[in-house]
């Protein structure tokens, strides 16, 4: 292509648009003129700092660095998203971020630059937001950035740091990549920063990717009133992910119906019906989704007409207990129920909804329609309050047999009063296996938490082995003087019985 | 001999490092090299098809739709299902949506800080920057003397944030040249931009649940549902997006390319393309999908996609060397990481070089674009050939094929899309009014191969995977950077980004703009380019370090 002609055609092109070359250039100048300016293309102000990239070390804003490490920029495109403030506000008015790989305007080494410039001038000072995983495979060198392994690069600005905030699921512990099937070396910010010693505070902010509301949150708390938000035993904000998502789950109501969807797109979707018989993680993924909702409040997953796959789940101090292999299939009902870093399968319904999880069981208790896929699952209360008081009006029912369908696919039909004992067996037997790890978790910390969790729940996996059928409980029918609805629903139910699961240690406050 | 390196590349997805060998001020010859390993689908095995979308869409937060998509229609083509017609709807919707958002980010906040100085915008008229804005006949939606004081506060207070380390003194201060108003202007649309890329997020907000990684896409259908309160606001934000990129986007960028004309000299690479096509029309053909697909060889000859001839080469790159030179992803998928050195003359990269029937071919918005022209997509033939005659060059389509061309094809493609959208939600409303009350189908079998053809944003997406009850035995995916990215082929030629940078001037080593505005015409995204199906020899990793011993 030739310059020459394309520059006759530009005048072409202006005349063409009604435009006269002469009235363009007085408004913009020519094209010499305008690169004549470039000696005033930089701040003054910045040239008051020999060598200075950054510009002023200090000023109004708070210094902020960056980095994505092993990341989808999945969390740096969320918090592109924000509103009140948005992006813009926050990087010209809140913080000066002089390191961020998608939004600096500088590359290679004049970005590299600007972040050891920021970790020596503003030692102590700035904060690091980290994205992504880190990587140990290789020697770290399964992520390598300018020479360097993203590892290396993590710990120098993580050590000099005001506080690291680790953000989303790969930061606090791996993520996807901590999948055993991987051999990159998945680690989260807090596990190596242990490792290597260094005692900067860590935020733990999950989620995959992280609600950009709750990032924001954390830097009006560090930037505005100069503390660290007040934080939960993972290092995670309190007030953020502290209750189940399902506590406050717009289709909450449906729940305690017992209203589901057992088919996507399905007129049961329609009509916004609980999602926990698709698989929902909502009972026990830890995080206000439900209340900050995504994309400047528009939406979120519930919403949407999917269930949550649980993508907060991050032990920040073990990657193997990730989002991806504690919740797939995602689809499926989940059955596993985690203490710590175990995994156990539950043989009943009633072990999982009882015994483990009492504060669930109150969340859950209240109020729940007592349709036959709920029934027995909940050791709450024998009879509802309000059904008490209105036996004409009751939504629940009382005193009909209950036939339980095993594993093996076998049927047994027993008594009212019969199932009721039954189910308090388990729950007392139940919270005797959990009682020791329970009471140290509160007692010892986490640590030794972790370790009685541990041999509890070996012994109380090895223990459910024991013949306990009635346990077995997977579809409790009703008989028809149910309510017609709950009938029909419960026919289409294969299993959506109440279980729960909670780590033994969250919760403990 | 001056060696010019970019490392990181910023302002893209992933980790990229860019090495260059400069000559007489002109790039000599170039290496490209992705910079970390994730090992997605290994992760993926095992798992079903449903959870492939979901995890799958985690390679990339950028265009994670279009993964889930992707593989949807891969875990769809294996368990043989057709998806009922709102399905397919809703899915043009999420898929243009994110088209949007990511076309409209990427030009203004991404790209466009390569020719934008918004520092020197303080030195502009504001008054001057609205008359040449209503000269340039682009939007005027913000209020410049407002900005400018805006600006001004910042630079006053001294702290440089994301302009830390900025380019704009490259080439001894002659690397960026626009004039103070246009600065001023662009700088308004990038803050705009901001707004605009998130309201197009929020779609996929709407019918995903969330954005990044979108929720409802899943093999079969969709398991959103739209309900009246959800379709007033969709309607209302495609409409409001519409309005925007209809009034900026394209104008901009013909604003800008009087100041930059010499990038249209330049860039063009290996000036051949795929496009695997992407919006499914009724008819669930590739070649008739809104934007189609197909192959350009040599001199733009067209051709129907061939799965056969998609062939990788791993002979410059770190694997074990194989007797098979060129391996089918789909048949063939296999392989073995080993590290040796970095020796251009022989293994150099982690990313494979794909081929098509041989050859290295370039993704992206000009590839498609490319082919939609040559397949006479009538919206597309009408704009490609008024901008070629607005610029005074008519049917000159070749003037396109550069770093600049590359650039600004993707307005054009921002504009089809939100003209499309449009219709997609007037094509819902319709079919729901008419009673269409379908939106999900099960599986008809567990056990099958499927290839998901589609396109990111960013260009051709190649999902295949292989299912047996249910679970996934094989999976293999080719994402448009790796296209792009690529080292060397079988027969020594450089992969297509290497190409282009061929041939960009370079005055400025420590800061070679040139050479960044190419790397980022591609709009490279390189976290999904480098990935494994197969973990072997991982001890020899460790040597994988930067061998050039220079900055």
């Amino acid at each position: 292509m030739d310059e020459k002609v394309l520059s006759t055609e530009f005048e072409e092109l202006l005349s063409s648009r009604g435009v006269t070359r002469r009235g363009f250039l007085q408004l913009c100048g020519t094209i010499a003129a305008a690169t004549g300016l470039a000696h005033i293309t930089v701040p003054d102000v910045a040239h008051a700092i020999e060598d200075s990239v950054i510009g002023a070390a200090e000023g109004n804003l708070f210094p902020v660095i960056w980095i994505e490490g092993a990341s989808c920029t999945g969390c740096t495109e969320a918090f592109a998203q924000i509103d009140e403030p948005d992006p813009a506000t926050v990087v010209l008015e809140m913080i000066s971020c002089n390191y961020n790989e998608t939004l600096s305007f500088a590359a290679g080494h004049s970005v590299e630059e600007a972040k050891a410039q920021t970790i020596k001038q503003c030692a102590g000072k700035y904060v690091l937001v980290y994205e992504g995983a880190l990587l140990e495979g290789w020697d770290g060198w399964a992520l390598r950035v300018a020479e360097e392994t993203g590892v290396n690069a993590f710990l120098e600005a993580a050590e000099n740091a005001f506080g690291v905030v680790a953000l989303g699921s790969c930061a606090v512990n791996g993520g996807w990549m901590g999948s055993k099937k991987t051999p990159a070396g998945a680690i989260g910010c807090q596990a190596l920063m242990a490792k290597h010693g260094i005692t900067t505070p860590v935020i733990n902010i999950p989620g995959c990717p992280a609600n950009p509301e709750w990032l924001v949150a954390v830097l009006v708390d560090v930037v505005m009133m100069g503390v660290l938000p007040e934080l939960n035993i993972d290092n995670k904000p309190a007030l953020i992910f502290e209750q189940a998502i399902h506590e406050n789950c717009q289709r909450r109501g449906h729940f305690e119906n017992g209203e589901f969807v057992y088919k996507f797109g399905s007129e049961e979707e329609k009509m916004g019906f609980c999602l926990y018989a698709m698989g929902c993680r909502g009972p026990q993924t830890k995080a206000n989704c439900g209340i900050v909702r995504y994309n400047r409040r528009r939406s979120w997953c519930v919403e949407a007409g999917s269930p949550c796959i649980g993508c907060c789940e991050a032990n920040p101090m073990d990657s193997s207990h990730n989002w991806v292999d504690v919740n797939a299939s995602f689809h499926e009902r989940h059955r596993d129920l985690r203490i710590g870093n175990w995994v156990v399968q539950p043989r009943t319904i009633g072990l999982a909804a009882i015994g483990i999880v009492t504060a669930a069981v109150i969340i859950h208790g209240f109020g729940m329609k007592a349709s036959k896929r709920l029934d027995g699952a909940i050791r709450f209360e024998s009879q509802r309050e309000w059904d008490a008081k209105h036996p004409n009006e009751a939504i629940g029912y009382y005193g009909a047999d209950r036939t339980i369908i095993h594993e093996d696919g076998t049927k047994e039909v027993i008594s009212a009063e019969e199932f009721e004992e039954r189910v308090q067996a388990d729950y007392e037997s139940t919270l005797k296996k959990l009682g020791a790890a329970a009471a140290s978790a509160v007692a010892g910390g986490v640590k030794a938490a972790e370790e009685a969790t541990e041999a509890t729940a070996e012994e109380a996996q090895a223990e459910t082995v024991e013949p306990v059928e009635e346990a077995e409980t997977e579809v409790v029918e009703a008989p028809e003087e149910t309510e017609a609805e709950a009938v029909e629903a419960a026919e289409e139910a294969e299993d959506a019985v109440e279980e729960e699961n909670e780590e033994s240690k969250g919760g403990q406050e | 001999m001056t060696r010019s390196t970019i490392d990181p590349v910023t302002r893209i997805e992933g980790h990229l490092r860019i090495e260059m060998e400069v000559e007489n001020g002109v790039v000599a010859d170039a290496w490209v090299s992705g910079g970390c390993f994730r090992g997605m689908e290994l992760v993926l095995e095992d798992r079903t098809p449903a959870d492939a979308a979901m995890i799958a869409q985690r390679i990339c937060g950028v265009c994670p739709v279009s993964h889930a998509q992707s593989a949807s229609i891969a875990g769809e083509k294996a368990m043989g299902i057709t998806i009922p017609n709102n399905a397919r709807i809703i899915r043009n919707l999420l898929e243009g949506a994110q088209f949007l958002h990511s076309h409209i980010l990427w030009f203004y906040n991404l790209a466009a800080p390569d020719y934008v100085n918004p520092i020197n915008a303080l030195k502009a008229s504001a008054a001057d920057a609205h008359d040449l804005a209503v000269a340039a006949g682009t939007s005027t939606n913000t209020d410049l003397k407002a900005l400018q004081e805006r600006l001004t506060k910042f630079a006053n207070n001294g702290q440089l944030s994301i302009f830390s380390g900025n380019w704009f003194d490259s080439e001894g201060g002659q690397g960026y040249k626009l004039p103070p108003e246009l600065d001023l202007i662009c700088t308004a649309h990038y803050l705009e931009a901001l707004t605009m890329q998130a309201k197009a997020s929020e779609i996929s907000g709407l019918l995903g649940g969330k954005m990044p990684h979108i929720m409802t896409m899943v093999p079969g259908g969709t398991m959103f549902v739209p309900t009246e309160e959800k379709l007033d606001d969709l309607w209302s934000l495609v409409n409001e997006l519409y309005d925007w990129v209809s009034s900026t986007m394209v104008q901009d960028t013909i604003a800008l390319v009087p100041f930059y004309k010499d990038a249209l000299n330049w860039g063009g690479g290996c000036k051949r393309y795929v496009a695997w096509g992407v919006f499914e029309d009724a008819s669930f053909e590739m070649n008739n999908r809104y934007l189609p697909a197909g192959v350009l060889k040599d001199g733009l000859a067209l051709e129907d996609v061939n799965e056969d001839l998609i062939k990788e080469y791993t002979g410059h790159s770190w694997y074990e060397p194989d007797d098979v030179e060129l391996r089918n992803p789909r048949d063939e998928g296999l392989t073995k990481p080993l590290y040796t050195e970095y020796n251009v003359e022989d293994r150099y990269s982690w990313c494979k070089s794909p081929s098509y029937d041989g050859q290295c071919m370039e993704a992206g918005g000009l590839s498609r674009l490319l082919v939609a022209y040559k397949r006479g997509v009538p919206f597309i033939v009408e704009q490609i050939d008024g901008l070629l005659a607005t610029l005074g060059v008519p049917g000159r389509i070749d003037v396109l094929q550069s770093t600049l061309g590359r650039t600004g094809a993707r307005q054009i493609e921002t504009l089809y899309v939100a003209t499309l959208m449009k219709e997609w939600v007037a094509e819902l409303i319709e079919a729901l009014k008419g009673g269409d009350s379908e939106f999900f189908r099960d599986p008809t079998t567990t056990t099958g191969d499927g290839t998901g053809f589609w396109e990111a944003p960013r260009g051709a997406l190649y999902h295949t995977e292989h299912v047996k009850d249910g679970r996934i035995t094989g999976y293999q995916i080719i994402i448009p950077t790796t296209w792009n990215i690529a080292p060397r082929g079988h027969d020594g030629e450089p992969g297509p980004m290497e190409q282009s940078l061929i041939g960009v001037p370079v005055n400025d080593v420590e800061k070679p703009i040139n050479a960044l505005r190419t790397v980022h015409s591609f709009d490279p995204c390189t976290a999904c380019a480098v990935h494994i199906s197969e973990p072997s020899t991982g001890k020899h990793f460790e040597t994988v370090t930067n061998p050039w011993g220079v900055k």
